[in-house]
């Protein structure tokens, strides 16, 4: 009787049941209990999120998902970052907006992280989706001010335009005039990647005023401190404001006149932009502080005594992203003023300089691990660590979700006991039970993946570099942690071994990385044979891998698992692994 | 003109100048030291990517601060833009360099004048008493052109 019931259940009941699942791990769940499941949930699912825009193709992802919204898809490999992926390896939206364009006509969303997009795609964009809301290019390329212009004419319901480290080709600076008169639907505007002169300012004066909505404003460069008291005064609503140049001779009408500007913005939470900035205006963000939940001022040359005062004045400071000159004292401010503190970014003012230039050592991060309870996220550039000092954070932050330390000279050692920083790293798995993201630096052996691969078991993305002795150490991790995700490796004695006997472990993952260490071409062509769910791709700039005897190492390799087989848009200098691609270049 | 594009300017007080040489400039030479000195040995290695700093992030930071700079090494910043206005300045005695977009002055007072204001001149030089203004003839423009020579910036036409 009871099990009549259960299977009598109606649709659109189970449809609307699902509309409360919003998670996609929950979604995808929910699409495995059983076949009548799948199929009612996948007509129901609104957002896709595809981490690696290779690992399936547009047209799977519409013969799954009829009926999307909203479409997150991210391109290149995290190390393109650092100047490691070389230019044109790929990640073109162009094919999935062509083919979502026919597909999707009310998508509204897409938001997007180091993919190269053109200008097409951005007049594709504009043509095609006549509900479209959201556009985020996070550290995307490929475009200029002329696809900008085309989104602002055509969406007449833009809500969200965020273009946060991209690179754009300055063509003109009036793009920002493209928005009709009729649009104030606006949100979030980030133009804070453009330079000088790509802005029209009196167009964005009048944007700003016809928004009431607009609630996170980020100003480019070319906006000169004068001019951010008129935004404001636009823009009291703003909780999220990034500044543009911060600099003025000073004078007491301006600051005066910013300050009153400042602190008629009673939502404003989170400051950004700072460049160029005089220490004399700090001042006049003294009404909003104690308000201040999120401060970047990951571009301000303040030295530390400027940022201490600034800092102290910010007890509810949750996020602070900072340059090394806030030194070791101006942490040791933060730790004592700041006891919200959940992330903590420090970022090297000079670092390719042979000497340290400020007095930041990880005397600081200690300092704050002891006096931050809630310390969740830390990424931290130094010169020195020590493994007491290691452990001592480790013991006082339980809580770390995410630990990045680099420390900038490869292969330093504790710089007390000349030791390897294997027992400090160690304790940061071992303690941290959540982490799950880890970047190592310094001196490491093979011991460091050992702890990694025995406590890291939450860890879903590692970074490695200049660390390790033999392949034992990627055995580790490739054996012991269960949810890793993304691997990078660089400058590893990393070879064939531990890569073959984990091969299956590589279709769990999302992607791995591996450049400048020894894995040889033989092992990247047994290893694309074997596995036919991995695309197996090597890349090498200087000459084609076969020209070489298959013993010899590649230059880099990355691997990553995929239900849509080989790509077809490699350029000459990388290379498929997959038996089935005639090697056409 | 071509001798603008990046050059990098240099604050100082000085008593004399050098006018043997058909350009008027002076000795720098402990300068040039500090800045030749610099070496960059993650850079000779040919590191590529290392230490791991976002290209864009070290773009739009090396158009604000050099600490170490090599006088070959041009700075690039703001957009793509090929007739780049920022210039960097630093002043003797302070160990931060800044950067400055000379488009948006007019004249060299108002150069000096934020230039001065950036560098917190009173508090670095506490005997100087009165206004910005006063004291702006104290401090000298001076320029590093192509050939590396140091020269007075106010000898050049401001356009």
């Amino acid at each position: 009787m009871q099990k009549e019931m259960a299977y009598s259940f109606p649709d659109e009941v189970l449809k609307h049941v699902f509309t409360f699942i919003q998670s996609d791990e929950d979604r995808n769940a929910v699409s495995l209990v059983c076949k009548s499941w799948y199929e009612i949930e996948r007509w129901c699912r609104r957002k896709v999120f595809i981490g690696n825009c290779y690992a399936v193709s547009p047209r799977m992802v519409i013969r799954r998902f009829p009926e999307v919204r909203s479409i997150e898809l991210k391109g290149k490999p995290h190390f393109a970052d650092f100047n490691l992926v070389p230019d044109g390896w790929g990640g073109y939206v162009l094919q999935w907006i062509a083919e979502m364009a026919g597909a999707y006509p009310w998508l509204g969303e897409i938001r997007l992280k180091r993919m190269v997009v053109t200008d097409e795609s951005l007049e594709l964009i504009a043509k095609s989706f006549k509900n479209f809301k959201v556009l985020v290019l996070f550290s995307c390329e490929g475009f200029s001010t002329d696809g900008l212009a085309a989104i602002a004419a055509s969406c007449k319901n833009l809500r969200e335009l965020d273009l946060r480290e991209s690179e754009v080709d300055d063509l003109s600076g009036h793009w920002l005039a493209h928005f009709p008169e009729t649009c104030t639907s606006l949100v979030s505007l980030n133009i804070s990647c453009l330079g000088s002169d790509e802005v029209s300012f009196s167009a964005l004066e009048r944007l700003v005023d016809r928004c009431p909505n607009l609630r996170s404003l980020q100003l480019n460069r070319g906006v000169t401190l004068d001019k951010i008291a008129n935004i404001l005064r636009r823009a009291p609503q703003l909780v999220d404001f990034g500044t543009g140049n911060y600099a003025a001779e000073l004078q007491p009408d301006v600051f005066s006149n910013l300050a009153g500007a400042f602190s008629s913005c009673k939502e404003l939470k989170s400051l950004s932009g700072f460049w160029d900035v005089v220490p004399a205006y700090l001042p006049a963000l003294y009404s909003i502080c104690p308000r201040l939940t999120s401060l970047n001022l990951s571009y301000a040359t303040i030295q530390s005594p400027d940022l201490i005062k600034l800092v102290s004045h910010c007890p509810r400071l949750q996020r602070l992203l900072v340059l090394d000159y806030v030194e070791d004292s101006g942490l040791e401010e933060l730790a004592s003023s700041c006891k919200d503190l959940q992330e903590l970014r420090v970022f090297p003012s000079d670092p390719f300089g042979a000497e340290p230039n400020v007095s930041l050592t990880e005397q600081g991060l200690v300092a704050v691990s002891l006096g931050c309870p809630k310390l969740q996220s830390v990424l931290y550039f130094c010169r020195r660590m020590s493994n007491a000092a290691l452990v001592t954070i480790a013991q006082n932050c339980p809580n770390l979700t995410c630990f990045r330390l680099c420390i900038i000279e490869p292969k330093t050692a504790d710089y007390l006991t000349l030791e390897p920083l294997d027992a400090g790293f160690g304790a940061i798995v071992e303690h941290c039970k959540d982490l799950r993201r880890l970047s190592l630096s310094g001196l490491l052996t093979d011991h460091v993946f050992e702890y990694i691969g025995t406590y890291g078991k939450k860890l879903e993305m590692l970074s490695v570099a200049f660390a390790g002795d033999s392949d034992l150490g990627l055995h580790h991790v490739l054996s012991g942690c269960e949810s890793l995700r993304k691997l990078e490796i660089r400058d590893c004695p990393f070879g064939d071994k531990a890569l073959l006997a984990n091969a299956a472990k590589l279709e769990t993952m999302r992607s791995l990385w591996m450049s400048s260490c020894a894995v040889s071409f033989g092992a990247c062509k047994l290893l694309g044979q074997k596995m036919p769910k991995l695309n197996v791709e090597v890349i090498d700039e200087t000459e084609p891998p076969d020209s070489r005897p298959e013993s010899y190492p590649v230059d880099k390799l990355y691997i990553y698992r995929s239900v849509a087989g080989p790509r077809f848009d490699m350029p000459p200098f990388v290379w498929s692994m997959d038996e089935a691609v005639k090697i056409l270049h | 003109s071509d001798t603008w594009s990046r050059p990098l300017l240099k604050l100082g007080l000085y008593e004399d100048i050098n006018v043997n040489s058909k350009k008027r400039g002076f000795d720098h030479g402990y300068l040039e030291d500090e800045f030749s000195a610099a070496s960059f040995k993650n850079y000779e290695k040919g590191l590529v990517g290392w230490p791991p700093v976002e290209t864009w992030r070290r773009k739009k930071l090396r158009c604000q601060v050099h600490n170490h700079m090599t006088a070959a090494e041009n700075g690039y910043c703001g957009g793509r833009a090929s007739n780049s206005t920022y210039v960097k300045v630093k002043m003797e005695g302070v160990v931060i360099a800044r950067k400055i977009d000379i488009s948006i002055h007019q004249s060299f007072e108002t150069l000096t004048t934020t230039l001065m204001t950036m560098f917190d001149i009173f508090s670095h030089f506490p005997f100087i008493f009165g206004s910005v203004d006063e004291n702006r003839r104290s401090f000298k423009l001076t320029y590093q052109d192509k050939e590396g020579d140091w020269l007075i910036a106010e000898d050049v036409p401001w356009r």
